[in-house]
């Protein structure tokens, strides 16, 4: 008890006498300000000092995702230098199209463009289909069918890629091999198309485009979905009222409501389809060559680090590469992520959020 | 009677006439008949591969799951893979569930107390605005580029080795984003007037955030973590260089010893395999993650369901 009484008497004591010191001095002040917590701390009770301790110790878990962040970009940054100082690699690989690591030539263009294909095709897919099917799940769809789909669309989203993989590569690629290749270059209407020639043995580039869309559209209709919700009533109600249908209300009223959502799913989406590994790995062939036709196999971004980064780590420049893909791959997605956040940011301006 | 029958029958399908003549009204109406009966089908179109999937995977791994073969039924589940490969895929569960529960341990904790500080703590926006970005970011992180970091930090530079430490970090640090994010939703959702009320009563700042404000939002807290834990539980890229293969269940946290076999990457290494007897393991084991997978991504949705319901 007696204990207890006196040591707040000695803490404020010691804490007048130094707030009696520091007058004037600007490097005592400083010193005051460093120690005042400190004195805080003393002088507090038992709660108090759990108060204070936690909250200090709280801001070290609090940076860990920005630390995690910058030691991503410094370790790829460090291990990707090699090849960018080296005069057989050197800024030059980006657009350079020879891969061959025996010959110590790291050309990484056919990669970047097979990524950017396999992206395009899976977007030009996945976004009309997603933005019309947050269009009725959002206007038209009764409600509880509504949350059904809902459900099952964020089962889909949680299906691992692994399994879709797996899906494209028993089912659909022999599909393409076996049935869409065949009628696509007998029938008439389209045989004559230079997107469907040549022959394929199903693994290709609209393989992986069309996992790739089946993969994306959960998050494309689940983002827009939640968008066009947030589209007040009475924007509708008044479009209704001037005579127009419910498809013209959706189509012209509601959607352009809510453009920067679609514009923000969009994005977050194409960020996940470049990032995409195991599915598309599994079904894209994985040769070294540009795609000239739907049907040509091709070589992504993603599919090249999974390959070959377990015999390159002993090479330094092949190694040096890889991790040049996983820079480039990097810096894609944080452009995607600042882009889609900029998008949010103009929706909620033009809701007046901010 | 058939008085009655006909009114009730005319009734029925009253709407049908009502269609018809809303149809027939005008071009406009015509177009807007078509335009949702093309949503309609494009909205079956959107989920018919869950089913697709849902099928080809059951009714390949429905043997492996329920058969009783060699390797098959429970047998499935509870032996090594042994000699070619033909037993079972416990090697891998026990894999995954010691890389999820790893983790967890690891990821959790510095996510929660990251949201609670942003949440709680910080004054200023600029601390606020740089996690969130920072983890905005990480989520959009491919998981190749998470696993090639893995890699070179963890295995290399500090010296870990590839195994089920090494491993597990980097499913952690895919972890933090998500969990980070729902806790912050959750603690936003907690009414301030809670948290008065406790201050009021002369607690502390943070026994008030432990014991009032984290309580009222943990079912929220729940949700998140299952919802990460679901997504890590299927994650093969980022394990490819950091936790390696085995055949049986590692034995120490560090070197040789822990290499560590997981349920994704079993799948990925049997589908590639042109024995036939893999191809159906491989289904068995896409069956078994499958069902994981959605089993706590259900219980995750209903959980945030109740809460809403409560809240609002």
């Amino acid at each position: 008890m007696s204990d207890s009484s006196e040591t707040p008497n000695v803490a404020e004591a010691s804490g007048e006498a130094q707030e009696g010191i520091d007058t004037g001095s600007p490097l005592a002040g400083f010193a005051n300000r460093l120690l005042k917590p400190l004195r805080d701390f003393v002088k507090a009770d038992t709660p108090g000092r759990i108060d204070k301790a936690g909250k200090a110790a709280l801001i070290l878990p609090t940076m860990a995702s920005t630390l995690i962040i910058i030691l991503i970009l410094g370790f790829l940054w460090y291990e990707a230098t090699p090849i960018f100082l080296d005069p057989s690699g050197g800024p030059g690989i980006i657009v350079s199209p020879t891969w061959d690591p025996n010959r110590n030539l790291y050309g990484i263009a056919i990669f970047i463009v097979g990524s950017f294909l396999c992206t395009g095709i899976a977007i030009g897919i996945a976004v009309p289909l997603g933005v019309s099917g947050a269009i009725f799940l959002s206007e038209f769809c009764p409600m509880r069918l509504r949350t059904l789909i809902k459900m099952i669309m964020e089962m889909m989203a949680a299906i691992p890629s692994i399994v879709y993989g797996l899906w494209a590569y028993v089912v659909m690629v022999p599909y393409i091999r076996n049935v869409m290749a065949p009628e696509l270059q007998s029938n008439l209407l389209t045989s004559w198309m230079p997107w469907f020639q040549g022959s394929t043995n199903g693994l290709s580039l609209l393989a992986g485009g069309l996992i790739l869309a089946i993969m994306l559209l959960p998050t494309v209709v689940t983002i827009t979905s939640d968008a066009l919700l947030t589209v007040p009533r009475t924007l509708r109600e008044a479009s209704l009222a001037l005579g127009a249908t419910q498809s013209e209300t959706a189509r012209k009223i509601v959607l352009s409501a809510a453009l920067p959502g679609v514009g923000a799913a969009i994005v977050l989406s194409l960020g996940r389809a470049v990032g995409e590994t195991m599915a598309i790995l599994m079904v894209t062939g994985n040769s070294l060559q540009i795609p000239y036709t739907l049907f040509d196999t091709t070589y992504v971004m993603t599919s090249i680090i999974t390959n070959q980064l377990g015999y390159a780590f002993v090479f330094p420049l092949w190694r040096s590469a890889l991790f040049a893909v996983a820079l480039i791959l990097l810096i894609i997605s944080i452009c995607f992520t600042v882009v889609a956040k900029l998008f949010i940011r103009w929706g909620m301006k033009t809701r007046g959020y901010i | 009677m058939s008085d009655e029958g006909q009114s009730i029958f005319s009734n029925r399908f009253l709407f049908l006439r009502e269609w018809i003549t809303n149809v027939k009204q005008s071009r406009r109406h015509l177009a807007d008949f078509l335009f949702k009966a093309a949503l309609t089908a494009i909205v079956v179109i959107i989920i018919a591969p869950f089913f697709l999937i849902v099928f080809q995977v059951a009714s390949i791994g429905f043997w492996q799951v329920f058969g009783t073969g060699r390797g098959q039924g429970i047998e499935f589940f509870l032996t090594f893979p042994g000699v070619g490969l033909e037993g079972g895929i416990r090697n891998a569960i026990v894999g995954t569930v010691e890389l999820v529960v790893l983790a967890s341990a690891v990821g959790i904790p510095l996510s929660v107390l990251g949201a609670v500080y942003i949440n709680e703590y910080a004054r200023s926006g600029l601390v606020r605005n740089i996690v969130e970005f920072t983890s905005d970011v990480l989520a959009g992180i491919p998981s190749i580029v998470i696993g090639a970091f893995g890699f070179t930090f963890l295995a290399s530079f500090l010296n870990l080795g590839m195994g089920v430490l090494a491993g597990s970090l980097t499913l952690a640090f895919m972890m933090i984003p998500t969990v980070l994010r729902t806790t912050q939703e959750a603690l936003r959702a907690v009414p301030m007037s809670l948290r008065e009320g406790s201050l009021a009563l002369g607690a502390t700042k943070w026994s008030t955030t432990w014991n009032v404000t984290m309580r009222a939002a943990f079912p929220g807290l729940v949700t998140g973590v299952l919802l990460a834990i679901g997504r890590i539980m299927g994650e093969t890229a980022p394990l490819i260089f950091t936790a390696g293969n085995s055949l049986s269940v590692p034995t120490e946290l560090v070197g040789s010893g822990s290499w560590v076999a997981s349920i994704p990457y079993t799948i990925w290494a049997y589908i590639s395999d042109p024995r036939e007897y893999l191809q159906a393991k491989a289904h068995g084991a896409a069956l078994g993650l499958m069902l994981m997978v959605l089993a706590v991504t259900v219980v995750a949705n209903l959980i945030s369901r109740k809460v809403t319901r409560r809240l609002v």
